[in-house]
């Protein structure tokens, strides 16, 4: 919940384009003197979420507070003075010099002749100085390089003088020495002058080294939120990524650093099935991992509109599928029945048990018992998932003493080897 | 004062130079050659600056009656074109634009046209025609941008679209209305040629308010077209009301382009050269980029005109033949060194 000192803050956004929505239900705030990271895969609504904070995309729910006041109900050059955003990159349509890209920086607090006075001028050079900029004063833009003209960028919303600082990928494309320089005076920007930074970084290690705190977007829901050593997990790399990462602190920053593994090419058939009984989205990320292992995965039984039934659709798995909310018919199970039969491998999802899918436990038992090699992922308790009346956790206690137990995704990989 | 600066000043100076130049020499060049002397003498006289100098009469009606009116219109009608061709620039963010890619010019001529075949071109006064032709020039603008706007937000790619869909709708009417007139066609033609020939005084007064407004709004509206230039999304994040100066750089733009139509016909690449040859020397603030523009725009049409009165006299050539003469190969050759620059960005 945002503090008294929270100064952008965004409560249940909703917003996009059309009817869909890209980001929703998302609040975060950032307070003064504070740099939060926004992380998220390609997709996941970072730069749309930017924009609704910027006055730019108008959230079909929820609301965006700066400072106190709605940027929606402020003209755009009241807003301008609250908060300054640094787009990626800007490539002008004529050719301006350096010092002209950052005195249009000043244009809020300008008469419509676009006059400035000395305050003006020093307030630019200030900027200038600011991202070490001032010798490419009189140098036309579009002869700067990469990194020369995202600084100059930079320092065209600095002149902007506003107390919010939103920031959409301002390092894409630079070189590491530039990224390092202009995330340090980011950070000296908030230490400093108090700003209320909120940044889009498409770099975990960066983020993590800059921010104070990191917000991951996923699909367009925020799923984790905390400081960089709180969020920043190979759990979190796994299911929200979809790599495999190893997390452990920098001897440097003291931070979350990630290790990636190595590239991941074409998996090779291993001409081995595997088949996942999931439910709730539990079997989601281990039908990747699965696939991407080589394993021919098939899923079932699933419900028609869960999360585990559309990733299996887009992972274009064998799969049996019922509509929602209903139970498990005797032709699907006959189904699931062949396929479990077919794979050399179990894997049982601690998904919620109730009559619409208790069945599903049944055709596991039965599988083991037959002696199909079976794994448990058992990372919720079976108390906590039974909605059966006791009918589920007896047969789940009875698969234990049948199958591997395991308590996380990465050990269930471990046990399938 | 910096270098660029005092470079800018120089420049300025330099171009009123050769406006006050050119303007001389278009008042002396004629049937009857009036020394600049006595020219600048006369006008002084009747500024009330001096007494009358000892010229005959005849060179005070010829002067005052005939070269003067001339000369200042096609400097006013110059003015407007460039600014015309600057503002429109700004707006689609490309150097290649011009008055008549919104639909500004055809509209002109489609009421020009309208007029002159419904027998209306004597009403008025004389004003029959080019009032039909502002007006049309308005109300082509006008169409096009209402065309051009999806929801609140007028595209640039639609608007050039619409403009170019409305352009061609006009030409075809325009012919179908030639077709139809007789002995009107000739009159027609000269119009669409575009011309300064014989308009005397009446049409300097008419334009000459239309063309002081549309140059104030240009000079409230160039900061914005500087803030523009970054993109939409950004000018709006740097507090431009992006909506409200589209609708108002296309008001301004088709103002001052109007008012030129309308006295003095279809006469292109003013508007597309001036700003883009200034560009290259004073730089991308369309502040600076103004006053230079209408110190040189004038001094262009004054000098084609002079060309097209005195090339093949006493045969007078349409002014707009020898813009497009100049214009021509100028855009080719600009189109050139953009092939030439990108090719050794590559």
């Amino acid at each position: 919940m945002p503090g008294p000192e929270s100064f952008v803050v965004l409560e249940g956004v909703t917003a996009g384009y059309g009817a869909t929505p890209v980001v929703q239900d998302v609040s975060l705030s950032v307070a003064a003197g504070e740099v939060v990271g926004l992380v998220g895969p390609n997709g996941s609504g970072k730069t749309s979420l930017i924009r609704a904070a910027s006055r730019a995309l108008r959230p079909s729910a929820g609301r965006v507070m700066i400072g106190g006041r709605d940027p929606y109900a402020l003209s755009a050059r009241e807003a301008a003075r609250m908060v300054a955003v640094v787009p990626q990159d800007l490539h002008p349509a004529f050719s301006f010099t350096a010092l002209e890209m950052v005195l249009l920086g000043r244009s809020p607090y300008l008469s419509p002749w676009g006059g400035g006075g000395a305050a003006d001028w020093a307030r630019a050079r200030d900027a200038m100085a600011a991202t070490e900029v001032q010798h490419l004063a009189d140098r036309p833009i579009d002869e700067l390089s990469g990194g020369e003209r995202r600084r100059v960028i930079l320092s065209q919303a600095l002149a902007q003088d506003a107390p919010a600082l939103l920031l959409d990928e301002p390092t894409t494309h630079l070189d590491l020495r530039h990224v390092l320089d202009l995330l340090g005076v980011v950070r000296a920007l908030a230490e400093r002058q108090d700003k209320a930074v909120l940044a889009v970084l498409h770099d975990l290690n960066l983020a993590s080294s800059a921010c104070d705190r990191l917000v991951v977007l996923h699909r367009g829901r925020v799923v984790a939120e905390g400081e960089p050593q709180d969020v920043v997990t190979a759990d979190l790399l796994g299911s929200v990524w979809g790599v495999e990462a190893e997390v452990r602190p920098s001897e440097a920053t003291g931070r979350p650093a990630v290790l990636l593994g190595p590239p991941r090419g074409v998996p090779a058939p291993l001409g081995r099935g595997a088949h996942i009984i999931g439910g709730a989205g539990r079997g989601a990320p281990l039908m990747r991992r699965l696939a991407e292992r080589g394993y021919d995965v098939s899923a079932g039984v699933l419900h028609g509109t869960d999360t585990d039934a559309f990733v299996a659709e887009r992972l274009n798995l064998v799969r049996v599928t019922v509509p929602p909310f209903s139970s498990i018919d005797q032709e699907s199970a006959a189904e699931c029945r062949a396929l479990i039969a077919a794979a050399d491998l179990l894997l049982v999802c601690d998904a919620p048990f109730g009559p619409g899918n208790v069945a599903n436990l049944d055709l596991a038992l039965e599988a083991a018992r037959g002696g199909t090699r079976t794994i448990l992922l058992e990372q919720i308790p079976i108390d906590e998932r039974d909605f059966t009346g006791g009918a589920a956790a007896e047969r789940w206690r009875a698969l234990r003493d049948l199958a591997a137990v395991v308590r996380t995704y990465e050990d269930v990989m471990a046990e399938v080897g | 004062m910096s270098a660029a600066s005092r470079r800018y000043r120089r420049l300025l100076a330099a171009l009123a130079v050769a406006l006050v130049a050119s303007a001389l020499l278009a008042v002396a060049v004629g049937a009857v050659w009036i020394s600049p002397v006595d020219a600048a003498r006369l006008i002084a006289w009747k500024l009330g600056l001096s007494a009358r100098p000892p010229v005959p009469h005849s060179t005070e009606v010829i002067l005052f009656q005939l070269r003067l009116p001339r000369v200042l219109l096609a400097g006013v009608v110059g003015a407007a074109l460039a600014a015309s061709g600057l503002v429109f620039q700004g707006l689609f963010r490309n150097p290649l634009a011009d008055p008549a890619i919104v639909g500004v010019s055809s509209g002109a001529a489609l009421g020009a046209v309208a007029v002159i075949v419904l027998g209306g071109a004597g009403a008025l006064g004389g004003y029959g025609v080019p009032l039909a032709a502002f007006v049309g020039a308005l109300l082509a603008a006008f169409l096009v941008f209402r065309l051009a706007r999806i929801g609140p937000t007028v595209h640039v790619a639609t608007l050039l679209l619409a403009g170019i869909a409305v352009a061609a709708i006009i030409s075809a009417v325009i012919s179908l209305l030639m077709s139809f007139s007789g002995e009107e066609v000739r009159s027609i033609y000269r119009w669409l040629l575009g011309g300064l020939q014989a308009r005397g005084w009446t049409s300097l007064w008419q334009v000459v308010p239309l063309v002081l407004l549309g140059m104030a709004a240009a000079a409230l509206t160039a900061h914005e077209l500087n803030v523009v230039s970054l993109g939409e999304e950004r000018a709006a994040q740097l507090g431009v009301e992006v909506d409200r100066l589209k609708r108002r750089a296309v008001a301004v733009g088709s103002l001052l382009a109007a008012a030129a139509v309308s006295v003095a016909g279809v006469i292109g690449f003013v508007g597309l050269m001036t700003p883009h040859v200034l560009r290259l020397i004073v730089g991308a603030d369309h502040r600076r980029l103004l006053p230079a523009v209408l110190l040189a725009g004038p001094t262009l049409l004054i000098l084609a005109d002079l060309v097209a009165r005195v090339a093949l006299a006493p045969e007078e050539l349409p002014v707009g033949a020898i813009t497009a003469l100049l214009g021509g190969p100028f855009f080719l050759f600009l189109l050139r060194r953009e092939r030439k620059a990108a090719g050794a960005r590559a």
